[in-house]
């Protein structure tokens, strides 16, 4: 019985270059960490997470593969996740005092988020 | 594509030597560790019967103490009843009810496939099940939580005297079960069709088990992950949802809800399956609108997603959420009410045949359609902020899940004893059975509607005496509601034994699962199907049959 | 090579390819609850860091910045080692995929060593919530909610990653020693390698979101 080789698999290169960018992202998104970017430092960071992760999908996880239904549950989870965070700030988003305006300090009673 | 009449005799299933499922083998140890997805679905039947009857007799205990103002049980005791009678119907009867009995039993049958795609994580599922029912077990022989099913916090992590960490483990273990089975039934829907089953040409209740799935994979992580968050704040003592030191309450309930909202239509919507493949079967007609029946399964199964604050409208959301919910549970009536209407047309121009499972499925349209135009009142907030907590909304969700989704099982189970067991029931006796569920189930819950405008409330062990009457009639309605689901046990037990044999289709059915043998052999069919036509091609004037491989059938 | 093919070749499949894709299928599905499982966690992470920025900012003061770093470089590298592996098995080069897949397994190991002594660490400057805890100046009581999350991810991720070593060690212990992984069929080990890269995939998720906050 001949062995067909998937010739995706039979070099090493592409996926040491994954691995290598990987890290390289990593570096940048440590780097944003000290660089006194405020509230949009989780956002770039994020950011930089994502392409990470779809690095790691298509190359790692033969995201690109058969069946080619893979790459639709691959974002669902994402795409729900999208319901609960959107739906949920809907309430936060236009209530009175949240988020609370004053930082909590260890000598104040903690009030409840939106009262 | 043109139907071919191909006129030959019914096939006749030659009394081949293969043995049925149920006598392949005969030891424990091929029920215990089995593949086949028909023994596992009898598998779980056998627990979640266990648990109906569990969750059966808090609900009687709780009944009887209703009867009377000055009750039965003390104040602590009908708290746990109605805890753990809610906590174990919705996670070990409802939720897994149909999908895991007749779903596991009949999706590899409707659509030509030999088993499920991963038999091992069936069985598994049923194991996880099983220990989660040992938890439930546990914490209910220990004195049981007091929290209500819904687990609010701070109530709930702080300060409820109770096994609440235990039950809300019972919980997240239930969780992984439910998501075993749905990615079987998400892959195996997609994967194992056999040639000629196009999506469009899938009985609708794969349709029905294919949402479902969808609903419960997607759904319950969430709730896995609330409830694990709830046992760590009660097992460690930290503040994660108590106010006092900086949590927040109502956050556990966006993530409950998100969960436990689409969890109520995976109550629902196996039952509209059921329902869609036995009104066409004893009406001897197509299903009217087959794409719109499609469509509104899906469009239920997203929208569900979309809704859940409106169980929050009064515990302190914004009220512009409130409005945002409140618009979207209106839109999700949409194609529940489409469902209604098709069900409804289906019937018209039939040649009706009033057995039992048309007449439990017959139920199951009344007593949804109550139960849904009521939700459409409670998703108006002007309403709800009077309701809310009454007995409005028990016998809102009651009709829904007991009203509509246990008729649908109950009809389930009749239309298809005859492919599971081989035997026929007795048919009066089943006729009878339905018609008392329907008088008994709208004899106890009716007067819940008037109790709830009126004012009372819910998870009260007590009430004030001039609605004593109104609690006098539910309770007698529920003994007789009792009856009627103890009936089917009586005569189908009975059936086992001393039922008539049944033939391959003694419905005149046209799905493939109608094709086998009663019961099946151990791998469903010797040789895959084609399948070159679409569910449900009964034609009512020439009282012929066309099933889904080609056959063309008098009947 | 063929019999032992059709020993593995379940009834209800078509072929062997009809089999290995449905596994596949099947492992991303199950991906799909463990992202929503995640991202609700991560979700209420991120409400309450919201909620109280100055206090979560103050807390993650004293995460161990360097041991996050090294794990995120194991696991990264793990990933790689594994599909190494799987490049292997498809080639029929059994030595080299048992080499990979050992290597897998060390990183593995080796990122619980790391993760064991940050937690030893994290015992030392004492943000254990309710077993030892004490909050540094100018932290209010949220900042026990960072670590309350910094535990409890940190934690679920852990036992994540040692079921991951455990599939492996599966593959390596049983399925490869019995034949059954060879270039016609090694699906087995491609879904292990989707599920492994899954976890590497979530602490690249929370790398940021505990190490980064609160540096600047």
């Amino acid at each position: 019985m001949t062995i067909e080789v998937d010739p995706r698999r039979a070099r090493p290169f592409p996926f040491v270059v994954a691995w290598a960018l990987l890290l390289l992202l990593f570096g940048v998104s440590l780097w944003t960490a000290f660089l006194g970017l405020g509230l949009w430092a989780p956002v770039i960071q994020f950011g930089i997470a994502a392409i990470q992760v779809a690095t790691v999908f298509i190359l790692f996880m033969r995201l690109k593969g058969p069946p080619s239904l893979k790459w639709l549950f691959a974002v669902s989870g994402f795409f729900w996740l999208l319901f609960l965070y959107g739906l949920t700030m809907t309430d936060y988003s236009n209530r009175k005092g949240w988020p609370p305006a004053v930082p909590v300090s260890s000598s104040q009673q903690v009030h409840p988020p939106g009262s | 594509m043109s139907v071919t009449t191909v006129e030959r005799a019914a096939p006749r299933e030659t009394p081949s030597p293969e043995p049925s499922y149920l006598t392949a083998e005969h030891t424990v140890g091929s029920w215990l560790l089995t593949r086949d997805h028909k023994r596992i679905a009898l598998l779980f039947f056998a627990s979640i019967t266990f648990f109906f009857f569990v969750g059966g007799i808090a609900a009687t205990l709780m009944r009887l103490n209703l009867a009377t103002p000055q009750g039965l049980l003390q104040p602590s005791v009908y708290n746990r009843m109605f805890t753990m009678h809610g906590i174990i119907m919705v996670w070990f009867f409802l939720i897994p009810s149909i999908p895991t009995t007749f779903g596991n039993f009949f999706i590899p049958l409707m659509i030509g496939a030999r088993d499920l795609a991963f038999p091992r994580v069936n069985l598994g599922s049923w194991y996880v099940f099983n220990l989660s029912g040992l938890v439930v077990l546990y914490s209910l022989v220990m004195g049981g939580a007091d929290t209500g099913w819904t687990f609010y916090t701070p109530l709930s992590a702080s300060y409820a005297n109770g096994y609440v960490f235990a039950a809300a483990m019972a919980v997240f273990i239930n969780g992984f079960s439910s998501i075993m089975t749905s990615l079987n039934f998400i892959v195996t829907i997609h994967r194992l069709r056999a040639p000629g089953m196009t999506w469009l040409r899938l009985p609708l209740f794969v349709w029905g088990i294919y949402a479902v799935s969808v609903v419960m994979l997607t759904a319950t992580p969430v709730l896995a992950m609330d409830t694990l968050l709830l046992a760590v704040e009660r097992f460690i003592g930290v503040g994660l949802f108590d106010p006092t030191r900086g949590g927040d309450p109502i956050l556990w309930q966006h993530m409950f809800w998100f969960y436990s909202h689409p969890a109520v239509y995976i109550m629902i919507l196996p039952a509209m399956g059921v329902v869609s493949e036995i009104i066409p079967c004893y009406a001897r007609r197509p299903i009217f609108g087959y794409v719109g029946m499609v469509l509104a399964l899906m469009a239920i199964a997203i929208l569900s997603f979309f809704v859940w604050a409106h169980h929050m409208f009064v515990a302190g959301i914004s009220i512009y959420a409130g409005v945002f919910f409140s618009l979207t549970t209106f839109f999700v009536a949409v194609p529940s009410a489409i469902k209604v209407f098709n069900w409804t047309v289906s019937l018209h121009k039939g040649s009706i045949v009033f057995d039992a499972p048309m007449l439990y499925s017959l139920g199951f349209v009344l007593l949804f359609t109550v139960g849904g135009v009521t939700g459409l009142m409670l998703a108006t907030l002007a309403i709800d902020v009077g309701v809310h907590g009454t007995y409005f909304v028990i016998a809102h969700f009651h009709y829904i899940m007991v009203g509509a989704t246990v008729s649908a099982y109950f009809a389930a189970l009749h239309y298809w004893w005859p492919k599971i067991t081989g035997r026929l029931y007795p048919e009066s006796w089943a006729r009878f059975a339905a018609i008392l569920t329907y008088v008994g189930f709208n004899l106890t819950f009716f007067p819940q509607f008037i109790l709830g405008y009126l004012g009372m409330p819910r998870r009260s062990y007590t009430y004030p005496v001039e609605w004593q009457s109104w609690n006098v009639l539910s309770s007698a309605g529920a003994s007789i509601l009792a009856v009627a689901y103890a009936l089917p046990l009586l005569y189908l037990g009975w059936s086992l034994i001393w039922g008539r044999k049944a033939g391959p289709n003694p419905w005149g059915a046209t799905g493939l699962e109608w094709t086998t043998p009663s019961p099946p052999p151990d791998h469903n069919f010797s040789s895959t199907p084609t399948v070159v036509h679409e569910p449900y091609l009964y034609d009512p004037e020439k009282a012929t049959f066309v099933s889904q491989e080609g056959t063309r059938h008098a009947g | 090579m063929p019999d032992r093919g059709a020993r593995l070749l379940e009834v209800q499949y078509a072929n062997l390819a009809h089999q290995g894709e449905t596994a596949e299928l099947g492992i991303w599905a199950f991906l799909i609850n463990e992202t929503i499982f995640f991202g609700a966690l991560i979700f209420t992470y991120y409400f309450y860091r919201l909620t109280y920025p100055h206090d979560f900012a103050l807390a993650a003061r004293d995460t161990v910045l360097w041991c996050g770093s090294v794990n995120l470089a194991i696991l990264v590298t793990s990933s790689l080692t594994m599909v190494l592996g799987i490049n292997a098995a498809a080639q029929g080069e059994r030595t080299k995929m048992i080499r990979w897949l050992v290597a897998t397994c060390a990183l593995g190991f080796a990122f619980m060593l790391v993760k064991g002594y940050e937690y030893y660490l994290d015992f030392q400057d004492q943000v254990v919530p309710a077993v030892n805890y004490v909050a540094k100046s100018g932290e209010g009581p949220a900042g026990e909610l960072f670590w309350v999350f910094y535990w409890v991810a940190t934690g679920l991720h852990a036992i994540h990653l040692m079921t991951g070593v455990g599939l492996v060690l599966y593959m390596l212990l049983w399925r490869i020693r019995r034949g059954e992984i060879t270039p016609v069929y090694y699906t087995p080990l491609e879904v292990v390698g989707v599920y492994w890269s899954f976890v590497d995939v979530v602490w690249l998720f929370l790398f940021p979101s505990i190490y980064l906050v609160g540096r600047s």
